[in-house]
Parts: C-alpha cells; structure tokens; sequence
C-alpha cells in the first residue's frame, strides 16, 4: 500500500507489486517537486518486484531523497544494481562520425551494387547461350508474367496519358491555330519521353518490387543457401531469367505505350481540334524518325536493367525478420524510381543536345 | 488461491468441428510447482495450454485461475490476470524486425511508464539471468534456437509473471542446451518462485523438472500425480512412454 504520512513522506507497506508502480511514481514525481526534505520510508515492504526494485534502485541515485529500507529489501536493490550495472557496447557517435558512416554506407552500397552488377550481367549474357544452371523455360514463364501481364495496366494507363497530355496542349495550340502541331508534340512526348518512363515507372511497381520480395524472402528462408549447396549460382537460377525476360519485354510494353498514347492524341486531334485522319497519319510520319524509336528503346533497356538489378540488390542485401522483406521491396520501387528518371535526364540531356 | 492452488480446471470439454479434444478434464496447479503436462502427439497438450491461456474458449467446464473463474470475465479482467502470467511459445515468438532488448521491452513499455534507463537496466538483469548479456543489440535472426528461448524466456519473466506456461521448451534443442535450459527453470522457481506449467516430451527433463504431471490421452486425463505415483500406477500407456515396461 502507498500512502502520503505527512507532506515530505512517501510510505509504502505490506507488497510492493509490478502493478504499483505507476501510482508510486506518480507520488515521487510529486514529492521531487514539492518537497525540500523529501522522505520515502520502505522499511515495512515485505516484499518488492521486479520493477519496484529498479524503479528503486534508479531514484536511491537521486541524493536528495531520504531513503529508508529494511535489509531485505537494500540487499535485492543492491543485488539488481550488480546484475543490471554492465555496459553493452553501443556506439554512440558523434555528428561528424554519423555522416561519415552515413556517406561511406553509401559509397559501400554503391560499391557492392556495382560489383552485383556486373556478376548479374555476366551470368544473364552466358545464361544467353547456355541455358544450363536456370531453370526450363523459367524465360518464358518470366516473360508472361512481367509482360504479358502488364499489356493491360500499361495500354490503358498510356491511353489516358496521352489523352489528357494532347488535350491540354490541344487548349493552347487552338490560340494559335496551330492545330497541327498537336501531333509533332504527342509523337516526341511519348516516344522520347512519356512512353519509356511510364511504362518503366509501372513496372518498378510491379515487377521491381516483386523481384526484391521474391529474392529477399529467399534469402530469409536460407533457399538461396539451398541453392548455392545444390551447385546452383542463386543469380544464374533466380536472376538472369528476370534479367533476359524483362530486357525483352520493357521495350515491347515500351512500343506498345507509345502507339497507345499517340492514339490517345489521335482521339483529341479527331474530335477537338477537327483534325483529319490523313492529316494526323501524314504529320505523324513526318515527325516520327527511326532516330526518335532508337532513344526510346535504348531508354527502356536501360531502365530494365535499372529495374532488374536494383530489385535484386534490395533482395540480397535484406537482414532480419518478415518486415524486412516489405521495407527491401519499398525501397528497391523507391530507388528504382529515382534512377530511372535520373537516367532519363542525362539521356534527354545527352541526346538533344547531341553531346 | 487459499487452498494453494493457482490453477483449477473443472471439466473441461473442448474440440473442433464436433471432434472432441479434450474430454472432461479436471486438474489443479499447487503455488511453485512444476506442472508438466504430458501425452503423445495429438492428445490435446497445447489445446489445453491454449485453454488455459485463454487463446480458445472451451465448450464446458470451468477454468480459475488465482481463484477466479477467467470464462467469467470480461477483456479488462481477463487482461489484469494476463499480466500475472508469462507465456513462452514453442519458436519463441520473437518480433523479428526488433533487437533483443526492443523484445523484452515490450511490455515494459506498454504497461508501464518506467523511464528509459530503468527499463534499460530491468532489461539487462534480466539478460544477466538467462546468461545472455551480450545479446543486448542483437537481432533475433542473429542467435540460435536455444538463445532465442533464453530471450523469449527474459521476455516472459520481465513483468514478474506468478505463472510462466512454456510450449515444449526443449523442442530442437540438443541435449546441453536443454539441461542448461532445465536448469535455468528450476533456478526461476527457487528464486522468483514462480509456478510454472510445461507441455514436453522430453523424457530427460521431465524427470529433472517435474513436481507432478498430467497424462493426456486422447483428450482424456488417464493420470495426475508425481511420477513416483506414475510408476506404481501401472498404467500401460505410461509405462510405455517412460520405458517402464515390465521385463
């Protein structure tokens, strides 16, 4: 039982229990506050938990408290401070060590991606010509997966790009009566640009995320030890097949977003800015030159192996438990994401200015 | 709680989609005992345990514990007794995405509001006494099955539990492992007398821990007693399972 004696006095008797501590706390707080001379008097504790006693041991460091115990309890007080008084080395480091590690972290992940790398693109190009060591027809049974499966979510997604892209635009030129130009702007948008990001952005989401999942839990669950026991390279078994898969089928989808959007432009022309269809198909053959295709399929290749090797990263380097898999797969979509567009930049950059 | 006992079952009936699991069980824990609860595969130990504990509910019968029938109670109730018990389960349980010490402090932090430093120091006393100081930091991915028993043991002792279950503690472990894991056992029994109530198979341990055992076969009580009283009960089954058989 607590109870306030008098103004300065804390008294506690009988079982100082866990659940007591709370409102004994309460009391000392108190007590700290308001009192000059303050007293806890424990000598009639007959017994003390755990937590009573550390909650003890932690204010008998608090000098202005007068503290009254019984030898029982000084004893086990005496005794936790000796169990619990052991230092575990953690390493409490100062600013400029924390960004030192923060920045050598970096460069170390950078370091071991590249080397990564380069061991995926050497399994995937020998994986090219000697099918030993994957699995049978796991190219294909990628191929459906990242590809086949995606048609839907990126024709549609590119429709309605290119739709909304084309009627913004198709606003301003109408000022002008430059009508015609709507098409020179849709054909470079989405073959240059629009096309190879979108489709790439979407498929971060989808596959990116999924690689590392995939290879993460793998790791996790020690398959990818199993594997390597078998005599099996986990990167010419588990990657190289995404690796080969995905460099083919992103610059299809690729292909397939930029014919999609330009429709979507198309839609517009037609019905907005009562462009004919021969008008839209001659000006579209004008623009569109085998030089703007070559960018944009480079892009998407580039952007597949961006996907493909940052998902696998995250998959290999994952540590812990269950939630880690989750946070490997957000940040290998959260990466990607970034490299791809910055990728895109120094492309768009080193093309148009024809560096 | 008066007649020194911390746990009574009275006809306990249970099962699962019209199999019954356990049939008619009546059984009482004394105050520091070690209860083993034992049987073959599928007899109805860990349904019991779960019982118990109050992670199923029974068909009939009824269930005290510390003299208070917990079918009864409501979830605040029934929450006030879960903080008198530890529960350590067969994998150990441990939040995988926390290191050691964030386990442990778990119901520390959540039932109390102890500052950082003592809930630090509670911490590592308790490490101390499972002999696992140096796992402070680590993560659970990073010990080895009986380190990560020790730590889900530090776990379910941190509150000061009257009552600690334990889900086949020795399960995996090898035979050292074990015994020090026995060992530890009977040392929390002495020191912070606690009741514990075991589900094993281990015939080893058994006969190192055990105060009195339960015998379950085919959810049905066949024998409660200790096991001296086991062996001159002459009761096939168990003479079977203890390799009693008669020459």
């Amino acid at each position: 039982m607590i109870e306030k004696t008098d103004i300065n006095t804390l008294k506690v008797t009988g079982d100082f229990r866990n659940d007591m501590i709370n409102e004994f706390k309460k009391h000392y707080n108190d007590l700290n506050k308001n009192s000059s001379k303050p007293v806890i008097d424990l000598s009639e504790v007959e017994h003390a938990g755990t937590l009573a006693v550390a909650f003890l041991e932690f204010i008998s460091r608090n000098k202005k408290f007068d503290i009254r115990t019984g030898e029982g309890l000084r004893s086990e007080i005496d005794k936790f401070a000796r169990e619990s008084g052991y230092e575990n080395a953690e390493t409490k480091l100062s600013f400029i060590d924390r960004t030192v590690v923060t920045v050598s972290g970096f460069f170390k992940e950078l370091g071991s991606f590249t080397v990564l790398s380069a061991d995926i693109f050497y399994y995937s190009l020998r994986s090219v010509f000697n099918s030993s060591g994957r699995r049978k027809g796991s190219v294909f049974e990628q191929m459906f997966l990242m590809g086949n499966n995606a048609v839907p979510i990126v024709a549609l997604l590119s429709f309605l790009i290119g739709l909304v892209l084309s009627l913004q635009s198709a606003a301003q030129l109408k000022q002008f009566g430059a009508n015609i130009y709507l098409v020179d702007l849709i054909v470079i948008g989405m073959i240059l640009e629009m096309g190879p990001i979108l489709t790439s952005v979407i498929i971060a989401g989808r596959t990116g995320s999924a690689i590392a999942a995939e290879i993460s839990t793998m790791k996790i669950t020690e398959e990818l030890d199993a594997l390597k026991v078998m005599a099996l390279n986990p990167l010419k078994y588990v990657v190289a097949p995404k690796m080969l898969s995905l460099t083919v089928c992103l610059p299809i989808l690729t292909v397939l977003s930029n014919l999609v959007g330009i429709f979507g432009g198309f839609v517009i022309g037609i019905l907005y800015l009562d462009l004919s269809f021969d008008m839209f198909f001659n000006r579209t053959i004008e623009v569109m030159t085998l030089y703007f295709w070559w960018q944009s399929m480079l892009k998407s290749i580039l952007f597949s192996w961006l996907i493909v090797l940052i998902g696998a990263h995250f998959g290999f380097k994952v540590k812990g438990g269950s939630e880690a898999v989750g946070k490997a797969a957000t940040s290998s979509v959260v990466a990607a994401i970034f490299a791809i567009i910055m990728t895109d930049a120094v492309l768009s950059l080193i093309f148009y200015f024809e560096w | 709680m008066d007649n020194g006992n911390v746990i009574e079952i009275r006809d306990l009936t249970a099962g699962f989609d019209g199999r019954t699991v356990l049939d008619n069980i009546s059984l009482e824990v004394r105050r520091n005992e070690i209860f083993v609860i034992l049987g073959s595969s599928g007899g109805g130990k860990t349904t019991l345990l779960k019982h118990i504990i109050g992670l199923l509910r029974p068909e009939k019968g009824s269930i005290n514990i510390f003299g208070k029938n917990t079918l009864e109670m409501n979830d605040d109730e029934f929450e006030s007794i879960l903080k008198r018990i530890g529960m350590l389960f067969q994998g150990g349980a441990l939040l995988n995405s926390m290191e050691v010490w964030e386990n442990i402090a778990i119901p520390l932090e959540q039932h109390t509001d102890l500052e950082d430093e003592v809930i630090h120091r509670i911490i590592r006393q308790k490490l101390s006494l499972v002999n696992l100081r140096d796992a402070y930091y680590l993560l659970p991915s990073e010990l080895s099955g009986g380190m990560k028993k020790r730590v889900s043991l530090a776990r379910a002792i941190v509150m000061d539990p009257e009552i600690l279950f334990f889900d086949e503690p020795s399960a995996g472990l090898d035979p050292i492992t074990s015994a020090d894991l026995d060992r530890l056992i009977l040392e929390l029994k002495k020191k912070l007398g606690i009741t514990l109530v075991i589900v094993t198979h281990e015939l080893e341990s058994i006969k190192r821990i055990a105060d009195r055992i339960i015998y379950l076969q085919k959810g049905k009580n066949i024998f409660c007693g200790t096991i001296e009283e086991a062996k001159k009960a002459g009761i096939e089954e168990i003479d079977r399972f203890f390799g009693w058989e008669k020459d």
